[in-house]
C-alpha cells in the first residue's frame, strides 16, 4: 500500500507512458463526451471524467482488425500466409471496476476453454492495469448488483482510491508493487485502509438506490433465466421492443461476438487481408446460413439471445458470474428500452405475477 | 509443429494444401482431393468421423466443410456444393491450385459407445457427405458392429452422391445393406420412388439395440426423426450433425451458437435428445 499526492497522481501514468502504449479516460472538447482510448501524453487523462460512453474493450478487441494476411500468386501457384499478431504492450490507466470486470469476462471467454484466441492474447499480453475506485454513481450504474463494483477486487496491477488530498495506491501484482517502489511512493498506514473501507461503505449506500433492481432480484432473475423458467412471453415482448440496431452489444464491455471477412487489397495483386470485426446477435444476418436458411429468423428468437447470453449461457453457466457487469450502457443506448435493468424488471414482474 | 497448432489442430493460421484431383459428383457438387504441402502436417493430422474443417479459398474467403474421408487409410478430400461466393470460387479452381485448411474441429461420432449396435444411416441429398466418413469406418470395422443400413434419398437418380461407394455398399457385404430412393418417377429408374423415410419400411430396419444417424435438409430431418420415433427408436439413439454459420471454428465468434452450445466445439454431432433441449429451430 502506498500514497501519492493528488496533484501527482498522473505521474504514475507518465511513468507507464515510457514503456507502454498509454490508454486513459479523457473528455473530448467538442462533444463533451468521455472516451477511454489511446492518449498522446499522461496530461490528457482526466480521472474525474464521467463514465466513458464506450468501454475500453477496443484495447484488447478492436472494432476491426487484421488478423492475417496472405499473398496468392495464381500463376506460380504459390501462397504466403502471414499471421499478424504483434502489438505494443498497453497500460490502461484509470479504469473503472465495472470495465475491469468486463475485461475479465473477455479474458475468461477468449483465453479459456479448449482453445486460446491468439489474437486476443497478444493484445492482452504484458498489459498494465490501473483501476480507479468509483465513489459517485451515475444514473444507470448497477455494478453493485452484479458484484463488479464500485471498487475493484482483483485483476489490477495498481488500484487508486481518492482519499481527499491523496490517493491510496494498492498493488495487486508484483509488477504494480515494483512500479510504486521504483517511483519512491510513500508507504500507507492501516488508517488509510480504514479510510478506504469507510469510503466503500458510503459509496455502496449511494449506489444501491440508483441500481434499478437490488441484488436479490437480479440473482433470482438470473436463476430463472438459467433454469429456463422465464416465460416465452417475456422474450416475445423483448423481441417486439428491439430495433435490431446492435448498439447494446457494441457498448457492452463483455460482448465478444465477431465476424470474419477476407478483403482483397486493390493496390497489390493477390494480396488479401483477413479482418475481424464486432458483430451482434441482434442482426438478422447473424445466424443466416448459405442458401438463405435462417434458424433464428423471428426477431424474438434472436433478441432473447442477448439476455440468455448475459444472464445464463455464456458466463453464468460456464464461469459462474453473470455476463453483465452492470455498467448500464445498454440502458443508455437502447432506443427500445430493453437494457439489462429493464429486462430484469420484466422477468421480475413475471415472477411476481406467478406469485 | 506448425506455429498455429494447438492439440494437434490447425487453429488460427491456415495450412496450405494443393488440389490433386477434382471429381464431379452430382449437379453443383464436386469432390476435391487435397494434399498438405507440409509433410509433417499430413503425417500428424488425425481426423474423427463427424468432424469438419475450415477451408480458405485464397482471395475469396473461408467456409466450413465436413470431412468425408474415413479416419483410416483414405485420401484426404472434401465434397462441396457450389452455393455462394466462396464455394463458387472453389469450384472454379483446377488441380495444382492451393487452398488453406484449419482444423479438424468438432466432437465427432461416439464410436466407442456404439460397439455391437445396429446402425441405420439416413441421408437426404448431400446429407451423405458428413455421414460418409462414419460409414467407411464402420465398413472397415464390420466385426465391431451389428447390422448396418444406409438409406439415401435424392430428387432424381442423378442426385445420388458418391456413386462408386454406393455400388460397393450395395454389392453384398454381409450385414451391410444400402437402399436408394428418388422423390419422383424418373425414366430408367427401377428402384424405390418416394421420400427417403419410405425406405425405413422397405429396409425393415431393426429397432432393438439400434442407433440412427440422420442428415439432410430440415424438412427431411424432421420427417425422418418422426418416423424413427414412431417405430420406437428413442431420442438418445438418434444422432445428427448440425450445420451452422461458422467463422472461427474454435468457440470464439459465437456465430454457431445453438441454445447454450456452440456447434463448432460442442457439436457438430448431437443426439436428438440434445437437439430437443437446445430450444431452437433446426
Ligand atoms: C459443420 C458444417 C459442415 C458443412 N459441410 C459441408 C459439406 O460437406 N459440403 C458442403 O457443400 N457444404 C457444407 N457446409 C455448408 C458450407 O459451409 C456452406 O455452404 C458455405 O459456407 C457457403 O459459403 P459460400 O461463401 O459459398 O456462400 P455465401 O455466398 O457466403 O453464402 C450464401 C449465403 O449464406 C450466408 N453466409 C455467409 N457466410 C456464411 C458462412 N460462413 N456459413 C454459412 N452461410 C454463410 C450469406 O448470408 C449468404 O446469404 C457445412 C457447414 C457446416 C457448418
Ligand atoms: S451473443 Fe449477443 S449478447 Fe452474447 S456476446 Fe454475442 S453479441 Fe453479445
Ligand atoms: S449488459 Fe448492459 S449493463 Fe451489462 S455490462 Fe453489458 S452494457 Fe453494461
Ligand atoms: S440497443 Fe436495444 S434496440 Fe438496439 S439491438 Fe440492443 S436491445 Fe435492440
Ligand atoms: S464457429 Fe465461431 S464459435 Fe463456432
Amino acid at each position: 500500500m502506498f500514497l501519492i499526492k493528488k496533484s501527482d497522481v498522473l505521474k504514475i501514468a507518465e511513468e507507464l507512458g515510457k514503456e507502454y502504449q498509454l490508454y486513459g479516460p479523457f473528455v473530448e472538447k467538442t462533444s463533451g463526451q468521455t472516451f477511454f482510448d489511446k492518449v498522446g501524453s499522461a496530461s490528457e487523462i482526466n480521472l474525474g471524467a464521467p463514465i466513458p460512453s464506450a468501454p475500453p474493450k477496443q484495447s484488447v478487441f478492436p472494432q476491426m482488425e487484421r488478423i492475417l494476411s496472405y499473398k496468392y500468386d495464381s500463376a506460380k501457384k504459390s501462397v504466403e500466409v502471414k499471421p499478424d499478431f504483434t502489438v505494443t504492450p498497453k497500460a490502461l490507466f484509470g479504469l473503472r471496476s465495472c470495465d475491469l470486470n468486463g475485461l475479465l469476462c473477455l479474458d475468461r471467454f477468449f483465453l479459456g476453454q479448449e482453445f486460446v484466441d491468439e489474437v486476443y492474447r497478444n493484445h492482452r499480453r504484458g498489459m498494465f492495469i490501473v483501476t480507479n475506485s468509483c465513489t459517485t454513481p451515475f444514473k444507470q450504474c448497477l455494478c453493485v448488483c452484479m458484484d463488479s463494483g464500485p471498487f475493484a477486487k482483483e485483476g489490477y496491477d495498481l488500484n487508486l482510491t481518492d482519499l481527499g488530498d491523496e490517493y491510496l495506491v494498492e498493488a495487486g501484482s508484483d509488477k504494480g508493487k515494483m512500479l510504486a517502489e521504483k517511483m519512491g511512493l510513500k508507504a500507507a498506514a492501516d488508517a488509510h485502509m480504514k479510510q478506504k473501507s469507510e469510503k466503500l461503505d458510503k459509496a455502496i449506500t449511494l449506489f444501491e438506490p440508483v441500481a434499478v433492481d437490488n441484488k436479490a432480484w437480479i440473482s433470482r432473475v438470473i436463476n430463472r433465466v438459467t433454469t429456463g423458467f422465464a416465460k416465452e412471453e417475456v422474450w416475445e415482448y423483448v423481441g417486439d421492443q428491439c430495433f435490431e440496431c446492435g448498439a447494446c452489444t457494441f457498448v457492452c464491455p463483455s460482448c465478444s461476438c465477431f465476424n470474419v471477412v477476407d478483403v482483397n487489397d486493390t493496390a497489390c495483386a493477390g494480396c488479401t487481408d483477413r479482418l475481424r470485426s464486432w458483430d451482434s446477435c441482434a442482426y438478422e444476418g447473424y445466424a443466416r446460413m448459405a442458401g438463405g436458411h435462417n434458424p433464428r429468423k423471428p426477431v424474438e428468437d434472436r433478441r432473447n439471445k442477448r439476455f440468455f447470453c448475459k444472464l445464463s449461457y455464456s458466463q453464468s453457466k460456464k464461469y459462474l458470474r453473470p455476463g453483465c457487469v452492470g455498467c448500464g450502457r445498454c440502458q443508455w443506448v437502447c432506443p427500445g428500452d430493453i437494457g439489462i435493468p429493464n429486462v430484469v424488471t420484466y422477468v421480475r414482474r413475471e415472477i411476481t405475477k406467478q406469485g | 509443429m506448425s506455429e498455429g497448432m494447438i492439440n494437434g489442430k490447425i487453429v488460427t493460421i491456415p495450412e496450405v494444401a494443393t488440389i490433386e484431383e477434382i471429381k464431379d459428383e452430382i449437379r453443383e457438387v464436386k469432390t476435391f482431393y487435397l494434399n498438405f504441402d507440409k509433410k509433417e502436417i499430413k503425417d500428424n493430422l488425425k481426423i474423427k468421423s463427424g468432424q469438419f474443417i475450415m477451408c480458405t479459398i485464397f482471395g475469396a474467403g473461408e467456409f466450413a466443410v465436413s470431412l468425408p474421408p474415413s479416419p483410416e487409410n483414405d485420401r484426404f478430400h472434401i465434397t462441396v456444393r457450389s452455393v455462394g461466393k466462396v464455394t463458387r470460387a472453389l469450384h472454379a479452381l483446377k488441380p495444382g491450385d492451393k487452398v488453406g485448411i484449419r482444423g479438424p474441429f468438432g466432437n465427432g461420432f461416439p464410436f466407442a459407445e456404439l460397439k455391437g449396435k445396429n446402425i441405420v444411416y439416413v441421408a437426404g441429398g448431400i446429407g451423405l457427405i458428413p455421414l460418409r466418413s462414419s460409414i467407411m469406418h464402420v465398413l472397415q470395422h464390420k466385426e465391431d458392429f451389428g447390422d448396418v443400413y444406409v438409406l439415401l434419398g435424392a430428387r432424381t437418380p442423378d442426385d445420388h452422391m458418391y456413386k462408386e461407394n454406393l455400388k460397393e455398399w450395395q454389392g453384398g457385404v454381409p450385414g451391410f445393406k444400402c437402399f436408394l430412393s428418388v422423390d419422383v418417377e424418373t425414366p430408367g429408374w427401377k428402384g424405390e420412388v418416394g421420400f427417403v423415410h419410405t425406405l425405413l419400411d422397405k429396409a425393415n430396419i431393426p429397432i432393438e439395440n439400434t442407433v440412427a444417424f440422420v442428415c439432410g435438409p430440415p424438412v427431411m430431418f424432421n420427417t425422418v426423426i418422426g418416423e424413427l420415433m414412431k417405430r420406437g427408436l428413442s431420442d438418445e439413439n438418434i444422432y445428427s450433425t448440425l450445420e451452422r454459420h461458422m467463422k472461427c471454428g474454435i468457440g470464439k465468434c459465437q456465430h454457431c451458437m445453438v441454445g447454450r452450445t456452440l456447434v463448432c466445439t460442442d457439436g457438430p454431432v448431437y443426439t436428438f435428445r440434445q437437439i430437443k433441449t437446445l430450444g431452437e429451430q433446426i
